[in-house]
């Protein structure tokens, strides 16, 4: 190339006084002459900067629209990524919404038998979803993550109150088309948050589906044993309210005590 | 420094660590065994995802064995498990995002450099887009060992790293795990003798759940002096030996009537040391 840009039309090309034609030509050559290229200052930290905000933009996860819809709730990015990024965790959601909403379609045709069996399964639908959304044999990188800090308990409660939120919110919906008063539709509440607490806390020293199922029998026991003693309405009592409540706050100080110093 | 004592693992009757002891120090350290010797058994309970049956192990003064201590551990370590799992829908970029927000990494613009970061330093960069799936076994192998770097681990754990990979990739993961052992503790095991000759500055051999030998390569390697000869003839009497390239026999055990005295190799020494544990 016989030509280079000569220093003064450079300085008013860096000092950005050049009319709009010119300026475009001195690009234009600048493009193809690595000499006048070199002679034109730059700063390496606006140039690193700005390679890095490009590659930031390009080069990015796109969050799934789960993963968007919880970020529009006012979800942290890296929870939202947690709870609905994992094909396991997927499957948790679709258990407990599609439970849930049997539940409401059912106690839409205002069946009055319904009633017992809402609030005795009602509080494990939180533990299925649990024990289907961890470990290794329904999660395939379970290994790769396994020796995060965030694996283990803090992952299951992270994923239990997602889906507890979900089940919670469309068994609400179902609680008032029940035929019963409104107290006694939502005496399930604080079962199924004893259950979840206490399957997140037996799953320290047990497999996830084994700690649900412990749990989940348990929770049966506790209520057929009402049955035989004061009728099946003697699991949802005050009385008993009161302990599954009590159960709840000692499981989960436990819990936050083992994993989140 | 990383301290294992009598460490055991069963597995119903079959025990695959049987009272363990060891001692793990800034550098690189590579475990060689025949298969069921115990080795991944062993880097699973040092990367906290088993829990072994007795025995202690304490890591830079933690003990795994309790949860809180054992979430600690975990923020220090790195693993790079045998068998990584993939999300085949996620791309590379995602799945080690997604690691790297289960080492809480909450900050996202950070977290986006360093899987940037980890993803250059294993040569993944131009495959950041592409989905899991679609990725060689090579690639997803490299990816795998990207995950184990973020955050720059003090404890590194590496199961097999170079399964899968062509002799450059060899070559590199050679370079960085070097450069990595430089500043602190790497645990790898392979059925590659030539990787722990170029780039362990120590060899741990197991079988049957214990350490059978514990020592430099070029003391594995001496471990074969004045039973590795080379002949023009197949010998007769001895069971290991096999052609080479340049037509001659190379023969480990007893001198063949024409045989001539080589330096060993780790492999050698390896072999000597299994068929001495055989033998005894």
């Amino acid at each position: 190339m016989s030509w280079h840009i000569p220093d003064d039309l450079r300085g008013r090309y860096l000092a950005g006084t050049l009319e709009t034609a010119a300026a475009l030509s001195v690009d234009a050559h600048l493009a193809s002459c690595a000499r006048c290229r070199a002679a034109v200052p730059y700063e390496q930290d606006w140039l690193e900067g700005s390679w890095a905000r490009l590659e930031t933009a390009l080069i990015r996860p796109r969050p799934s629209p789960a993963a968007r819809l919880l970020r529009y709730a006012g979800l942290p990015d890296h929870v939202a990524r947690l709870v609905s990024a994992t094909p396991t965790m997927s499957r948790a959601w679709v258990v407990a919404v599609v439970a849930a909403l049997a539940f409401a379609v059912l106690a839409a045709r205002q069946e009055a038998d319904l009633l017992p069996a809402f609030l005795t399964l009602a509080p494990v639908l939180p533990l299925t979803g649990i024990a289907l959304g961890y470990g290794p044999h329904v999660d395939p990188a379970h290994e790769l993550t396994a020796a995060t800090p965030l694996a283990g308990p803090r992952l299951l409660l992270t994923r239990a109150v997602a889906v507890l939120a979900v089940a919670t919110a469309l068994a609400a919906i179902a609680s008032p088309l029940l035929p019963a008063p409104p107290g006694l539709s939502a005496a399930w509440l604080l079962p199924a948050l004893a259950a979840a607490s206490g399957c997140l806390a037996l799953s320290t020293r047990l497999p996830v589906p084994i700690a649900a199922l412990a749990v989940g029998g348990l929770w049966l026991a506790i209520v057929g044993a009402g049955r035989l003693t004061g009728g099946w309405l003697a699991a949802f009592g005050p009385v008993a309210q009161i302990g599954y409540g009590a159960a709840a706050l000692l499981l989960m100080f436990r819990l936050y005590r083992m994993s989140f110093r | 420094m990383i301290h294992i004592k009598d460490l055991s693992k069963s597995y119903g009757r079959r025990r695959a660590l049987d009272g363990l002891d060891l001692t793990l120090g800034i550098g690189v350290t590579g475990l060689l065994g025949p298969n069921g010797a115990g080795k991944t058994t062993l880097l699973r309970c040092l990367a906290t995802t088993l829990a072994p049956s007795g025995g202690s192990i304490d890591a830079y003064g933690l003990n795994p064995a309790n949860p809180v201590q054992r979430t600690v551990l975990r923020r220090r370590l790195g693993y790079l498990p045998q068998d990584p799992g993939f999300y085949p829908h996620f791309t590379a970029f995602d799945l080690v995002d997604y690691v790297a927000i289960l080492k809480e990494m909450t900050d996202r613009e950070r977290r986006h450099i360093e899987v940037r970061r980890v993803l250059a330093e294993v040569g993944l960069t131009e495959q950041a887009r592409v989905r899991t799936g679609r990725l060689s076994g090579g690639m997803r192998q490299r990816l795998a060992l990207a995950q184990a770097l973020l955050g720059e681990p003090d404890l590194l754990i590496l199961d097999e790293p170079t399964v899968g990979l062509d002799p450059e990739q060899r070559m590199s993961f050679r370079a960085l795990v070097s450069r990595l052992g430089e500043s602190r503790t790497v645990v790898l095991s392979t059925h590659q003798t030539e990787d722990v000759a170029a780039l362990c500055e120590r060899v741990v051999v197991m079988r049957a759940g214990r350490a059978v030998f514990d020592g430099t390569p070029g003391e594995l390697a001496g471990v074969a002096t004045g039973q590795v000869w080379l002949s023009d003839e197949a010998p007769t009497a001895s069971r290991v030996f096999w052609r080479t390239a340049d037509g001659r026999y190379r023969t480990l055990g007893q001198r063949p009537p024409t045989g001539d005295a080589t330096a060993p190799g780790v492999e050698d020494g390896y072999l000597v040391l299994l068929g001495e544990e055989v033998a005894a």
